[in-house]
């Protein structure tokens, strides 16, 4: 009995040793899938042209020095930082627009007991799921009805088809958890339903509308299809439209500025929609977890 | 759910403002309580659903509308006729190309991505150091605005300078560049169509690992615990409670993913444009080609609805596992 309990600690780390090694190295091959091809964007991003081109050379490390050229050439000889503004406008706006209809919704139907709340809610989250490839060529009639074909403007418009879906549902969400105790106290000392809304509900469930910015912005930053379809004067289009489109001249890619244009604007977005990933996942599944 | 604060269904219109006695006669019917609670309700709703109806109700109408005209970017008046779009394009061989294309590379990235999720979501539900930062690299693809990543692939498929290739042919499992052994990716009809297919399945395996993953920890331990307790064999407790407990939330992953990937564009425009030969043509490139390169709108809309039909058992699975849910 003793000695088995002396060494038990010594085993119990060996196991868990082999356990951890087992776990990476089945974990490898994914982290390789997925990161790679991010890693080599970035290393094709800061070469040097000549340097891209070899096929006697090991093309994973540099021979020539890095250089921060492609980036130079994206703002110096593209619309480059026209196609940042955009992005980041278009997302104001959006943002905007997403806020000022989903959270007045969000609310209505999670906390007002309104007859057909819940299938209402189901019917605005499945508008989310009407692909643009079904709504583009109505849309396009729209934007040119509007006199929008052609600026940012179109995309400002059409993103909140699906941002507001998304909203409604996530902020519905939100706004179930706040208790009702501190709604009803704040009605007692005067507020009005409007009024325990704005002063009340809304301040405690800031993580939500956040979040919500964070999806306007995240969600209008996959989109390529409308941008493609509506927007093809190069100073109006946005980033990653820009890029995929305008930095081509006819056969020739200019690869490292492509690279660079693409990871400039991809990787913070990847890296703030990761941190929210979670309320992501929360937000289309949570409906079926109970 | 279900706690008892929140479980009553109260709302504080209703619980502070109880008419009493005879006072409640006196209200005219649109001052009673729950008519102003609705009316205010409906108020705060209509701005989202108007946006909502305007922009994606009335236009999914208005598709139907032009997938029966012969409607074009050049005539502004549209005449009506009839099925007409729907017929011809069964009718060219592209579009049955199209079809077919479409459900193999749904149904196959579907296959591809349920195998490297599942596995990557059992490898990171166990407890391990470094999780976080496996999990947050491993779900860069998703993350990342597909038309960007899109970019670097169609870079790491280059016909000649092709990473890939470079690699493959080190490890000697591809002939030199030049002879016939050299793929290359883009150009020849099946590795295209691969290609185009493994990008989806890069873009969509970690998503799949999460959902899957969030799934899994929401079962919570005492139910396993308690099923040991009565002898349930490991079989029995993944196929009688895990199985179960986390379809539904499976079922919404995949029902997204599917709408995800049978309207996604930008993949294989990007990549091949439907080339070579329309080896890779699917419905989406060939509604974009019609409708708005080729400006007939009314093909274009009839192509893109053809869409509908395999769209609509994900959107009904979804419903129902919404609805499920309710209490």
């Amino acid at each position: 009995m003793v000695v088995v309990a002396q060494r038990a600690p010594w085993s119990r780390r060996a196991k868990e040793i082999r356990r951890h090694t087992l776990i990476y190295v089945g974990l490898t091959p994914y982290l390789v899938i997925a990161v790679f091809p991010i890693l080599w964007m970035l290393i094709t991003a800061l070469k040097q042209e000549p340097d891209l081109y070899r096929m006697d050379v090991v093309p994973f490390w540099f021979h020539l020095p890095p250089t921060l050229k492609n980036f130079e050439f994206l703002f110096q000889r593209t619309f480059y930082g026209d196609w940042l503004v955009n992005t980041l406008s278009i997302s104001l706006f959006v943002s905007a627009i997403t806020l000022l209809t989903a959270v007045p919704a969000g609310y209505a139907l999670a906390r007002l007991r309104l007859p057909f709340a819940e299938n209402l809610g189901i019917a605005i989250f499945m508008t989310y799921l009407v692909p643009a490839i079904i709504l583009f060529i109505p849309l396009s009639r729209v934007v040119s009805e509007l006199g929008l074909q052609d600026t940012w403007w179109s995309l400002v418009v059409v993103y909140p088809t699906f941002t507001i879906p998304f909203c409604t549902w996530l902020l519905m969400g939100f706004f179930k958890t706040v208790p009702f105790e501190i709604e009803e106290a704040a009605m007692i000392d005067g507020c009005g339903q409007f009024g325990a809304l704005l002063r009340v509900v809304l301040p405690v469930s800031w993580p939500g509308v956040i979040t919500s910015v964070i999806f306007s912005f995240t969600l209008s930053m996959q989109d390529f299809l409308y941008s493609l379809a509506f927007v093809s004067i190069s100073e109006q289009k946005p980033v990653p439209l820009g890029v995929a489109t305008e930095l081509i001249r006819g056969d020739v890619y200019f690869w490292g500025s492509l690279m660079a244009g693409a990871l400039l604007v991809g990787v913070p977005v990847a890296i703030v929609y990761n941190l929210f990933l979670d309320k992501f996942i929360t937000g289309i599944t949570g409906a079926a977890i109970k | 759910m279900g706690h008892l604060a929140s479980g009553g269904g109260r709302s504080p219109g209703a619980s502070l403002s109880v008419p009493v006695g005879g006072r409640a006669k006196a209200l005219p019917w649109w001052r009673t309580p729950s008519v102003r609670r609705y009316l205010f309700g409906y108020t705060l709703l209509a701005p989202a659903v108007l946006y909502v109806g305007v922009l994606v109700g009335a236009p999914f109408l208005f598709s139907l509308y032009l997938a029966l005209s012969d409607a074009s970017v050049g005539a502004p008046v549209a005449r009506f006729v009839g099925l007409e779009n729907f017929t011809s394009a069964l009718e060219t061989g592209v579009f049955w190309t199209a079809v077919r294309n479409t459900l193999v590379f749904t149904v196959g990235a579907a296959v591809m991505k349920g195998f490297l999720g599942t596995t990557l979501a059992f490898l990171l539900v166990q407890p391990f150091k470094g999780r976080r930062v496996v999990r947050g690299l491993v779900v860069i693809p998703f993350t990342i605005p597909i038309a960007i990543s899109v970019l670097g692939w169609k870079w790491m498929f280059d016909s000649q300078f092709s990473v890939l290739n470079w690699a493959l042919s080190g490890l000697g499992l591809i002939g030199e560049y030049g002879t016939p052994d050299w793929p290359v990716w883009l150009g020849q009809p099946m590795l295209a169509l691969a290609s185009v297919m493994f990008v989806n399945v890069w873009r969509s395996f970690p998503f799949s690992a999460i959902v899957l993953l969030a799934g899994m920890t929401s079962v919570s331990p005492e139910i396993i615990d308690a099923a040991k307790v009565d002898g349930a064999t490991f079989m029995q407790r993944f196929r009688k409670i895990i199985v179960p407990m986390i379809a539904p939330i499976l079922f919404v992953g995949a029902a997204f993913d599917t709408v995800f990937t049978l309207s996604d564009l930008s993949i294989v425009y990007l990549l091949t444009n439907g080339g070579p030969d329309g080896a890779t043509e699917i419905l989406p490139t060939l509604a974009y080609n019609t409708g708005i390169r080729g400006g007939a709108l009314g093909r274009g809309a009839a192509i893109s609805l053809f869409l509908f039909p395999l769209l609509l058992p994900a959107m009904v699975l979804l419903l129902r596992t919404l609805r499920r849910r309710q209490y």
